[in-house]
C-alpha cells in the first residue's frame, strides 16, 4: 500500500506540511504489512502554481499510486476529486513527522477526514464535481 | 463578434474615444473620477457612456442614485463532457492552464467548473470532439439613461463567481456596441481596483488611462503597479491625484517620473465632494477637475 503524505522537505524524517496543494514536497511511502519499506520524494509542482494547485498536486498523487492522503487541510477542490478516486485522506496532522504521521496511521490512531477542512475561496467552490454542476452557484444576485 | 472587429468598426466610423479609470487601490476615488468626467464631458456637449466594469460590485449606479433597468443575462460557457465519445486521454486537462481539469489515467476528466475561465482550450483540443459547451448564466448587464446624452452601463457578475474576467469583456463589449449605435463622443470606462484580470479586460483597447491615486504610501506603492501594468498593455496614462493638497506627494512624483506619466488632474480634499457624493449629486462637483 503507498501513503502519499504532504511534506515540507524530501525525506521521511521531514516534518508535515500543513498546506496540500502548495505543500513543498509529497512522500510517497510504501507500505508492507504494517512496516515501512520504501519511500520516494517528489517535488511538489503545484507549490507555486497561480491557481488549482489542489487539482495537479491530487493528480500527481493518483498517478504516482497512492491510497491514503496525509496532512494537515484539504480544500473543496481536492477533497471532491480525490474522494471520488476512493483515496482516504486523513487531516488534522501536524506538527510530527512524516515518519511518525505513517506509523501512527498504521496503529489506527489517525481517523479518516469526510469533508475539506478549508473553505476554499467563495460559496459552493469545489462542489462543480464531475460533469455536473456545483450546488451552490445558482445563488442570488 | 470579436472585440478587435467591433473595435475596427468604431475606429473607421466615428472618433469614439474609449478613456478609462482605474487604480490598484480601493477607495481612492475611481468611481467618483469617472462621473466628474462624465459630467464634465457632458457640459461640452458631448455624448457620453459610462461603463461601470467592476463587475463583482459595481456601484456607480448608486452613486448616481439608480436602480438598474434594462437587464440582459450574461452567459459564461463551460465544458461538458459526453462520456460516450470521451476516449479518455487526458489531452484537455493537460492543455488547462487554470488546472481546472483533473484527470487521472483510465479515468474520465472531470471539469472543476469554479476554477474554469471559460477559454476553450479543451474542447478546442480534443481530439474527439467529445467536450461540449454549456451557457449558464454568470451575471448580467444594465443599461440606465441618466439624462439626454448620458448613459450608464452597468456589468455584475453573479455571487460566487471567482473568475470575473470573461464577464468583464462582455460587458464591454455590449458597451461597445451600444455606444457606436448611439454615436457616443467618448466611452469612459470605470475599472474595479486591482490589476487582476478583470481589470485587464477593463483596460484592454483604451485610448487613454488615467490612474486615480492618493497621496499615501499605499496609494504610491499601487500607482507604481498599475503603471506598470499599464505599460505592458502599451496604454497611454496619466495620473489622476485625489486629495492632492493632503499628505505627501514626494513618492507620486517620483513614480510618476519613473514612468514618465505626469499628473495632469489634481482634486482637491473636498467635504462637499463627499456629501455630494453621499447624497448622488456629484454633478454639482464638476468644476473640482
Amino acid at each position: 500500500m503507498k501513503i502519499a503524505v504532504s511534506a515540507t522537505a524530501g525525506s521521511l524524517d521531514a516534518m508535515i506540511d500543513p498546506r496540500f496543494g502548495r505543500c513543498a514536497y509529497f512522500v510517497i511511502v510504501e507500505v508492507e504489512k504494517n512496516e515501512i519499506k520504501k519511500s520516494e520524494s517528489i517535488q511538489n509542482p503545484a507549490a507555486t502554481a497561480m491557481g488549482g494547485a489542489g487539482i495537479q498536486a491530487a493528480q500527481l498523487i493518483v498517478s504516482k499510486g497512492a491510497e491514503v492522503l496525509i496532512g494537515g487541510n484539504i480544500g473543496p477542490n481536492a477533497f471532491g476529486v480525490l474522494s471520488s478516486t476512493g483515496i482516504k485522506i486523513v487531516t488534522g496532522v501536524g506538527g510530527i513527522s512524516v515518519r511518525e504521521a505513517v506509523q501512527r496511521y498504521l496503529k489506527g490512531e489517525l481517523k479518516e477526514t469526510r469533508t475539506p477542512t478549508t473553505p476554499g475561496f467563495g460559496p459552493g467552490r469545489g462542489m462543480g464535481l464531475g460533469t455536473g454542476r456545483g450546488i451552490g452557484r445558482g445563488g442570488r444576485w | 463578434m470579436v472585440q478587435e472587429e467591433v473595435l475596427a468598426e468604431v475606429e473607421d466610423g466615428n472618433k469614439m474615444q474609449i478613456i478609462a479609470s482605474t487604480g490598484v487601490k480601493g477607495g481612492v476615488g475611481k468611481s467618483t473620477f469617472a462621473i466628474l468626467l462624465a459630467f464634465k464631458m457632458l457640459r461640452q456637449e458631448k455624448k457620453i457612456v459610462l461603463c461601470d466594469c467592476d463587475v463583482e460590485c459595481p456601484n456607480d449606479y448608486l452613486i448616481l442614485n439608480q436602480r438598474l433597468k434594462n437587464s440582459k443575462p450574461i452567459y459564461q460557457e463551460f465544458p461538458e463532457l459526453n462520456e460516450e465519445i470521451c476516449k479518455k486521454c487526458g489531452l484537455c486537462s493537460k492543455v488547462c492552464r487554470e488546472h481546472a481539469i483533473f484527470w487521472v489515467e483510465n479515468d474520465y476528466p472531470k471539469f472543476i467548473l469554479d476554477l474554469c475561465t471559460s477559454c476553450g482550450a479543451c474542447w478546442i483540443s480534443c481530439p474527439n470532439k467529445a467536450i461540449n459547451r454549456k451557457k449558464e448564466v454568470a451575471g448580467k448587464s444594465s443599461i440606465n439613461k441618466i439624462k439626454d446624452n448620458f448613459w450608464l452601463i452597468t456589468g455584475q457578475s453573479k455571487t460566487g463567481i471567482s473568475e470575473t474576467g470573461p464577464i468583464v469583456r462582455e460587458v464591454k463589449e455590449r458597451a461597445i456596441k451600444f455606444s457606436k449605435k448611439i454615436n457616443a463622443d467618448y466611452l469612459i470606462i470605470d475599472t474595479s481596483p486591482g490589476a487582476h484580470c478583470n481589470v485587464i479586460q477593463a483596460l484592454l483597447n483604451s485610448d487613454k488611462v488615467y490612474a486615480v491615486t492618493e497621496p499615501t504610501p499605499l496609494g504610491a506603492y499601487d500607482l507604481g503597479v498599475i503603471l506598470e501594468l499599464t505599460k505592458k498593455l502599451n496604454l497611454l496614462t496619466e495620473i489622476v491625484l485625489n486629495k492632492a493638497d493632503v499628505g505627501n506627494r514626494m513618492k507620486i512624483e517620483k513614480i510618476a517620473r519613473e514612468f514618465k506619466s505626469k499628473i495632469s488632474i489634481e482634486i482637491p480634499y473636498s467635504e462637499k465632494l463627499i456629501k455630494t457624493y453621499c447624497t448622488g449629486r456629484l454633478e454639482k462637483m464638476v468644476n473640482l477637475i
